[in-house]
């Protein structure tokens, strides 16, 4: 079973274009060059107004997208530097998803993105049109579900992490389907979320119980 | 005096958390998910200088930003900033991104000051003077029995200097609320707290609007750890914004203000000198201990730590620095405490080539009695000793071998075993209360304003008043994190459970007998002859009348009843110890941990998954401070290096090894009655992991964490 890293850059041909790519463009457009590559490429399909001071491009301006969320299409208004995770919360009230580190280290804003894990703090909103988001909210939550899993094995206490860790379970369940995965597959396939209150034997437990589940044709 | 029912169906069970489902589907809202109508977004401006003057602050161009909404200055023009992260200023906006600009376009000057971010910055000789009263204060003296004397005529003596660095509670959701006026003398605030009660009379306070008008909502919160008790200066701005505007507000802070502005528990040091007789008891100890809190703040811990000391003295230095202030951190200075004394402990074990596990149980008090709800007051260090005994045989203590033995064993890889002892107090308080209403449709809601801060305090109301009234726990409204509900606990220092099983306890039986009284009659019975159980009432032992048809007889009139404290249901005063077995790589200086050991009592427990959650948790947050978290400052800027969560090491799932959580759960423990044991567990971890470190490497590891650049650094030494 192959590790899940959400920190891996994204693959050739894999939506979304992340933040570091798009702040490193940033960077040097301020000094002064152009802003070249996929961040470019991302804004103009997103049609974002350009403004050009003194030679220096600043993008800034809003641009109306559709995203497809949950399997809803959903029409919004972002700007080029929004990020998908403030989008969900703050102009689509999906608040599934949190925001914790806001820089790719915890996890905490894990989305489904075209069937991969994604961190969305760091995935910018108008590069997931045509592309499909689904967070935890859309998950089943029945016996052999993965927050049914959460909630019988007490793998959360004040439950922020849980969305991401529930999304990144459910992910690579998804990915790796049939298997019954070891302790040591699942803490591989969990390591890119954080937990503070220290939850993490309920949720190997969680993740454990829900794979089982899937096996046996329960979710 | 009150007793728990001897026999239960519903307390102590493994009860899956009622918000449970809700949290892990993402349905639950938290306060930070909450976007009334119309609602702006603010963010705040921190100072990016560890310590300066205000010269000159300009919002005109912020204001000008499309999309800001107001600015609100939390300081004003000729103020000094003292750390890097204080507030400086908030602005709202239409979107946060916008607010951020906001922030951005602010102009400020600085007149920037010398800057001392470091204890050791802050004791130099050219250091600046950073509070009125200079940048140290010293702590009471202590001084039990001759030490001096004794020292002279121990059989063993050693002298050790530990330290541990400042850490931060990292909440995952940062410090902040929502703030709407729906009146010009009344609001609502969703806080993420742990104390809603506090956040209540701090606004109305700030406000100078009546409490009464001010509701504080806290269905759910993302963790506080003891630094989420007040309105902060966070909350007011967020109020001033709102009144501004005419517009709810959003105000939460981001990842590096939480870090710096939002509490941090203090750093600890010590330089020990400790001595035995030949039985290897402790006869004597003298200690200087020094600490930072911040700017402002204290770092007193407590020491001596658990053991008997007979012959004792101690002077404590609390250092001020260009830092953050310090704020509770579960079981605030334990930690701490814990670490020096069990460091020294071990230390003097060895000097006496005695196994460490045997002079604790030789230091260990004759009598440490501690209190217990049945009037039947108890011996801790019997607690301590049974406990020791099953952390013992669980971690396989009999496998450590000496750090001699250790330290010449062949192969990068060693093994070592530590342990640790700790204790905490955890009892309640008598002054709180809790509604039980039952609705004639059979619907049971329970009313405090308590909160649920993740430790499952909302599921533990429910199981109670689920006991007395024959129902499940899933058939009761759980219903705190509401400041307009009877007086409730704040969640610190272990209290919450406590504090609110009791009132719970006491309204669920008056709600019960008054249901029995009013429906008497039309069940052609007696009150006497009512029982509650199995979601029936129970006639003359007989006929089975279905809950709600029983309620039914009420009428239209619910039954509401709202009590408070009984005596003899709660008691204080825990100990615990874990042990640890890890192996440390001697190239790389890198800690594995294989196996963690957790003995606790909490007296009665009454929800044994989430009980088991609480301690796996501390043991994990003991963990993170053992092996990882430290706030690294900058001499040289001032700054703080690593506020963020990459370079702020915390745990992942890799990093946790197996950990076996013991119950100490009995008859007597029992009788004691409710314990909270959000604290405890937490404390002697890192003692016990520094202590399997020193003793894996034979060599003592002096500084936290247990990192590997300081146990290179302490091999390189020794």
């Amino acid at each position: 079973m192959p590790p899940q890293d959400p920190k891996a850059p994204a693959a050739p041909g894999r939506p979304g274009h992340s933040r570091r790519d798009f702040l490193r463009g940033s960077g040097l457009a301020a000094a002064g060059v152009a802003l070249a590559g996929s961040a470019e490429s991302a804004l103009h399909e997103a049609g974002a107004d350009v403004v050009q001071t003194e030679g220096v491009a600043i993008y800034s301006g809003s641009c109306p997208i559709e995203l497809k969320v949950n399997g809803e299409a959903m029409s919004v208004t972002v700007e080029p530097r929004s990020t998908l995770l403030d989008t969900l919360r703050n102009r689509l009230d999906v608040t599934g998803p949190k925001r914790v580190c806001d820089r790719a280290s915890c996890g905490a804003c894990t989305v489904i993105l075209d069937g991969e894990a994604v961190y969305s703090c760091t995935t910018l909103a108008i590069s997931c049109t045509g592309h499909e988001v689904r967070t935890l909210e859309s998950f089943e939550t029945g016996e052999g579900s993965v927050p049914h899993a959460f909630h019988q094995n007490d793998g959360l206490m004040c439950g922020y992490c849980t969305p991401g860790f529930v999304t990144a379970c459910q992910a690579w369940l998804e990915r790796n389907p049939g298997q019954e995965p070891t302790l040591d597959d699942i803490k591989q396939g969990l390591d890119g979320n954080i937990c503070r209150c220290g939850t993490y034997i309920g949720v190997f437990q969680a993740a454990l119980d829900a794979a089982k589940a899937m096996k046996n044709g329960r979710s | 005096m009150a007793s728990w029912p001897d026999s239960t169906r519903v307390i102590g069970a493994a009860v899956p958390r009622l918000d449970g489902l809700a949290k892990a589907s993402g349905r639950a809202k938290y306060p930070s998910d909450e976007r009334p109508d119309g609602v702006l977004f603010a963010a705040i401006l921190h100072s990016p200088h560890a310590h300066a003057k205000i010269t000159k602050i300009d919002t005109s161009k912020a204001e000008a930003i499309p999309g800001v909404k107001a600015v609100h200055l939390i300081a004003e023009e000729g103020a000094t900033v003292r750390y890097h992260g204080e507030e400086i200023a908030a602005v709202a906006a239409e979107s946060e991104e916008i607010a951020r600009d906001g922030c951005r376009a602010i102009a400020i000057e600085f007149e920037v000051l010398p800057h001392a971010v470091t204890e050791e910055q802050a004791l130099s000789d050219n250091a600046p003077r950073l509070t009125p009263r200079g940048n140290t204060q010293e702590g009471r003296a202590q001084q039990d029995g001759d030490p001096d004397a004794a020292l002279a005529e121990a059989a063993a003596t050693v002298e050790g200097h530990y330290s541990l660095p400042v850490i931060t509670h990292v909440c995952l959701e940062t410090h902040g609320q929502v703030v709407r006026w729906d009146g010009p003398d009344r609001m609502t605030v969703w806080a993420s707290t742990q104390n809603v009660d506090g956040v209540e009379s701090e606004m109305a306070g700030a406000f100078e609007i009546p409490a009464t008008n001010v509701t504080v909502l806290t269905p759910v919160m993302g963790g506080g750890f003891g630094s989420k008790f007040g309105a902060d200066t966070w909350g007011v701005a967020a109020g001033q914004l709102a009144k501004k505007t005419g517009r709810p507000v959003w105000l939460f802070l981001d990842r590096i203000q939480e870090h710096l502005t939002a509490g941090n528990r203090p750093s600890a040091s010590a330089k020990i000198k400790i001595g035995a007789d030949k039985s290897g008891k402790i006869t004597a100890m003298i200690a200087e201990t020094q600490g930072t809190g911040g700017i402002s703040r204290g770092a007193a811990f407590p020491l001596p730590y658990v053991y008997e000391v007979p012959n004792s003295r101690r002077q404590h230095t609390d250092v001020r620095i260009n830092g953050g202030n310090a704020r509770a951190m579960r079981a605030p200075g334990h930690p701490q405490g814990c670490a020096m004394m069990e460091f020294a402990v071990d230390d003097l074990a060895e000097a006496l080539g005695m196994d460490p596990l045997q002079v604790r149980l030789n230091s260990l008090a004759e009598q440490d009695t501690v209190p217990s709800g049945d009037g039947q007051p108890i011996n801790r260090s019997e607690i301590y000793r049974a406990q020791i005994e099953l952390g013992r045989k669980a971690i396989g203590w009999d496998q450590r071998k000496s750090r001699a033995e250790n330290a010449k064993a062949q192969g990068p890889l060693k093994r070592g075993f530590g342990m640790a002892l700790h204790q905490w107090g955890g009892g309640g308080r008598d002054d709180k209360q809790v509604t039980c209403i039952i609705n004639p449709d059979g619907s049971v809601e329970l009313r405090s304003a308590t909160q649920d801060i993740g430790t499952g305090c909302r599921t533990i109301l429910a199981q109670i008043a689920a006991e007395v009234l024959g129902l499940e726990p899933t058939a009761i409204s759980s219903n705190i994190g509401n400041s307009q509900f009877p007086p409730g606990q704040a969640s610190g220092g272990s209290t919450t459970t406590p504090s609110m099983a009791p009132p719970a306890y006491n309204a669920a039986l008056k709600a019960r007998e008054q249901l029995f009284r009013r429906i008497a009659g039309a069940l052609d019975a007696e009150p006497g002859d009512l029982e509650a159980r199995g979601g029936v009432i129970l006639v003359k032992g007989e006929r089975e009348v279905p809950w709600k048809e029983a309620c039914r007889k009420l009428g239209t009139m619910p039954v509401s009843v709202t009590e408070g404290f009984l005596e003899g249901l709660t008691a204080q005063g825990v100990g615990g110890c874990q042990f640890v077995d890890l192996t440390v790589d001697v190239e790389t200086g890198v800690v594995r941990l294989n196996k963690i050991v957790a003995v606790q009592d909490t007296g009665l427990i009454l929800n044994m998954l989430t009980w088991k959650s609480q301690v796996y948790g501390g043991v994990i947050m003991g963990l993170n401070y053992g092996l990882f978290e430290e706030l690294v400052m900058d001499p040289t800027t001032g700054l703080a290096l690593n506020p963020d969560m990459e370079l702020y090491k915390l745990a992942g799932a890799s990093d946790i090894p197996e950990i076996e959580i013991i119950p100490f759960d009995n008859e007597q423990m029992r009788k004691r009655g409710v314990i909270g044991v959000g604290e405890p567990p937490t404390i002697a971890t890192a003692a016990a992991i520094g202590n399997a470190v020193a003793n894996a490497l034979g060599t003592r590891v002096p500084a936290f964490p247990m990192s590997p650049w300081n146990v290179l650094n302490a091999l390189a030494k020794a």
